[in-house]
């Protein structure tokens, strides 16, 4: 049976490719996956792309815009009309005018960028366009790739004996308690299922340290439920079954396990086979810092839930024939988000923590024969950098607006004064953190507001400033722009 | 780690603002927060080395081609009407005539294919220092361990790198980040090179400064400076393992002036003039030694250009050489008090 429908979900996605394919002749398009957890600075990348390409500005590390031959740059009428329209207006005003970030997303959101552009190539001079496709998602929903090759019981066993832990005994407490008076043989019966279910999203929710903190544990959508808060396929929870104990019909396990599977076909797999399965290029971005900030625990968590979200993709080299039917990613880029929190004397060493924390699935992807890339970036920089003197020491600091309520040290910040922050030291060694050999408290990563930037002149817009977003983008589509 | 994280309101009255550049600020006992310019990141990541920029089929280049090619065309005919006249009146004539024509086609042949062979050498020079500042830039493991090997085989000839070959492909295997792989392909090879480019830089910079101070004419001064950076570029570019031959010599030429003009023109600035001059010794003496200094440090700096577009690295660990290192006898001569 698996193999069946998984036959006719391959067929179905080639057919989809094909329909693409020939589309392709038209405009080509490249499908940029901006992949992430939640968090991670999806929505803040994409902006800051959109923006610098459709304000025409100077990109230097982006070949074709260093050379000048980036002629223009619009948005276009996306390709999928049953999904809404990435709010990029809404967003940049935001960042510019109210210094805020975007609210966290709840839905889907697509954006096409039309670029045009002057051949590089000396054969074939002359005007050319390419579209970009991108996708925004709420990160909670990526979690779900996880589920995809995973049994109801399968994940039961995982999720149980993750809670298990011990610094995890108070949050998982009444939940646990709830699973132990559960009896998987008993009838179905659909309010102890909804209870069930409830005090599991319970337990999740506070799983999650805050609601700016990443989020590790599918099923996603229990966490950012979107239009489909309520519905029956979001409404189980995972039992404890006997290892070897076959699942009785009509039983509460069998329903469980039903609802299991129908999230899994009805939720998780169209969003992937929709939007993720035929990416060109992949950007992976990670909070390294946020992660470092709350822990090993929590760092060793990101980790895991990054490899096996990643085992999802498809990537490699492509062939004739992978290029029609299946195409895949020939391009992985791991950013590590957010690099303006820290110096630059120390984004080596943050990049070193990304490739630490990346290295199997990258590993992975290096073999299948596609390139990939590693950088720290900020897509929008909110910080300048300093030095500051303080007797006889000095620290490089970085400068700017905290957020409300975040603390350093003793102080406490309002959201309007500046301040210069010196966030401590990264580790030589990258290892240390995982190892938690950093003892609590020597290195701190406040949130700051998005820089304050003047109007250009003549009534331009203005410029947000950026960390290496230019190289990203060059390694990202620098090829389809020669 | 006796560094723990903290934090300086800006708009404490102890914290002193100050700009990079400026004095430094007399507040003692106060907290002094120095602003580094934005642009501090992107220095630091190291500028991109200038691309040759590709230019299309050109109209001109297509004319200057097809004139050319008919030159040829006629010219081959015009001999072999003479090459048969001359068989037929004086068959001993003739024959000489074709033995020496089939010659001259041969030496025609093995000028094309050198001259191919260079450029094909220097655009493989070129792409494996773009590749390597690919790699530097999202450091990609796989595309510096490419970028090393072909270095590796580009100085595969070379016996006095024996060694560092088989130091490298030691370490082939092992993990290492792209920019340390880089930057131990760059000791083991460019380090000795880069020294050696230097001297000749150093060399041609004296010896100009020397012969255009004495020398009696502004011509022979003229000639003598670029007789000089032809054979300074040719020179460099032997000693990174290009063969330039007339074509690729043009090209290179046109790349080092071009980049040139980017970092600083050769048209000499004011800064310079200063330097060289302003207080110098040289002019004090005579105009024509200023001339002199200047003519030289003109040429130092197109070496530094030629040593920048002939290098088949960029400069990853290694610092890219200044104007003091290769002609630092002349800015320092500039410096001294003149004697009384
Ligand atoms: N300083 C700085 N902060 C950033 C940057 N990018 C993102 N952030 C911070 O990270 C937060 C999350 O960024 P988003 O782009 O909304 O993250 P997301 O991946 O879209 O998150 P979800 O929509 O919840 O999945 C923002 O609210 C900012 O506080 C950046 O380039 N610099
Ligand atoms: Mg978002």
């Amino acid at each position: 049976m698996p193999l069946i429908t998984d036959f006719v979900s391959r067929a179905g996605s080639a057919a989809q490719s094909l329909w693409e394919a020939g589309g392709q002749l038209l405009t080509p398009a490249v499908r940029i996956g901006v992949t992430g957890l939640a968090r991670s600075g999806k929505t803040v990348f994409t902006t800051a792309l959109v923006h610098h390409l459709m304000e025409g500005h100077t990109l230097p590390a982006l070949r074709a815009s260093a050379q000048g031959r980036l002629r223009r740059a619009g948005l276009a009428h996306q390709p999928d009309d049953a999904v809404a329209r990435f709010p990029y207006e809404e967003h940049i005003a935001a960042l510019i005018e109210q210094r805020r970030w975007p609210q966290s997303t709840t839905r889907i959101s697509e954006l096409r960028l039309e670029l045009d552009y002057e051949r590089g190539s000396r054969w074939r001079p002359g005007p050319a366009s390419l579209a970009l496709d991108i996708v925004d998602y709420p990160g909670e929903w990526l979690l779900d790739l996880a589920l995809l090759d995973v049994s109801y019981r399968e994940w039961s066993r995982r999720t149980i004996e993750a809670s298990r832990r011990p610094d995890r005994a108070a949050i998982a407490g009444s939940w646990r308690a709830g699973l132990a008076e559960l009896d998987p043989a008993a009838p179905a019966d659909e309010t102890i299922a909804e209870r069930a279910s409830n005090a599991f999203k319970a337990y999740l929710a506070a799983l999650r340290a805050g609601p700016e903190a990443v989020a590790t544990t599918p099923p996603g959508r229990f966490l950012m439920p979107g239009d489909l808060a309520g519905s029956p396929a979001l409404t189980f929870a995972p039992l404890e079954l006997k290892p070897d104990e076959p699942i009785k019909a009509r039983s509460l396990a069998a329903l469980m396990e039903r609802r299991f599977e129908s999230y899994k076909t009805h939720v998780v797999k169209p969003f992937f086979r929709n939007h993720f399965q035929r990416i060109d290029r992949q950007i992976v971005l990670v909070d390294v810092l946020a992660a470092i900030d709350a822990g090993p625990a929590a760092l060793a968590e990101l980790e895991d839930a990054l490899d096996q979200v990643l085992l999802a993709f498809r990537t490699g080299r492509n062939s004739l024939w992978s290029s029609l039917f299946s195409p895949r990613a020939d391009r992985v880029l791991f950013a590590a988000t957010k690099a303006d929190h820290i110096h630059h004397t120390s984004h080596d060493r943050l990049e070193a923590l990304l490739r630490l924390l990346v290295a199997r699935a990258s590993r992975r992807t290096e073999a299948a024969g596609a390139r990939v890339g590693a950088v720290a970036l900020a897509s929008v920089r909110a910080t300048r950098e300093t030095s500051v003197r303080e007797g006889w020491e000095t620290l490089p600091a970085v400068a700017g607006t905290p957020e409300a309520g975040e603390r350093v040290g003793d102080e406490v910040f309002d959201g309007e004064t500046e301040a210069a922050v010196f966030p401590g030291e990264l580790p030589e060694r990258p290892e240390d953190v995982l190892e938690g050999a950093i003892p609590p408290g020597s290195l701190r990563f406040p949130r700051f507001r998005p820089p304050r930037v003047d109007r250009g002149a003549f009534g331009r817009r203005a410029r947000m400033p950026h960390i290496r977003l230019d190289r990203a983008l060059e390694f990202l589509i620098g090829d389809y722009l020669l | 780690m006796s560094r723990r994280p903290r934090a300086y309101r800006l708009d404490d009255p102890d914290v002193v603002t100050v700009r990079s550049g400026d004095p430094p600020a007399e507040a003692p006992g106060a907290v002094v927060v120095t602003e580094e310019p934005l642009e501090t990141i992107e220095a630091a990541d190291g500028a991109v080395v200038p691309l040759g920029e590709r230019r299309g089929l050109s109209w001109g280049g297509l004319l200057g081609g097809a004139l050319g090619s008919l030159l040829l065309l006629g010219l081959g005919l015009a001999l072999e009407r003479f090459i048969a006249d001359l068989l037929r009146t004086a068959p001993v004539l003739g024959w000489l005539a074709l033995g020496l024509a089939g010659v001259a086609l041969l030496a025609l042949l093995a000028i094309v294919l050198r001259e191919a062979f260079g450029v094909l050498r220097e655009r493989q020079i070129e792409r494996l220092r773009e590749a390597a500042a690919e790699a530097l830039a999202i450091r990609d493991h796989e595309a510096a361990k490419r970028v090393v090997a072909a270095l590796a085989a580009l100085y595969g000839d070379r016996r006095r790198f024996a060694d560092s070959r088989a130091r490298l492909a030691g370490w082939s295997d092992e993990i290492i980040d792209a920019d340390d792989r880089l930057a131990l392909a760059e000791r083991e090879f460019l380090a000795p090179l880069d020294a050696e480019a230097k001297r000749a830089i150093a060399t041609a910079a004296r010896q100009v400064s020397l012969v255009t101070a004495v020398s009696p004419r502004a011509i022979i001064d003229v000639a003598f400076v670029v007789v000089a950076a032809v054979r300074l570029l040719r020179r460099i570019a032997r000693i990174y393992g290009g063969r330039p031959g007339l074509l690729g010599f043009l090209r290179l030429a046109r790349a080092a002036l071009s980049h040139l003009t980017v970092t600083g023109g050769v048209a000499i600035g004011d800064s310079l003039v200063q330097q060289a001059v302003g207080v110098g010794l040289a002019a004090r003496i005579s105009a024509k030694l200023g001339e002199g200094v200047i003519n030289g440090l003109m040429t130092a700096r197109f070496g530094l250009a030629a040593l920048a577009v002939c290098r088949p690295l960029p400069f990853v660990r290694e610092e890219a050489p200044r104007l003091a290192d290769v002609a630092g006898e002349l800015l320092a001569g500039g410096d001294k008090e003149p004697p009384h």
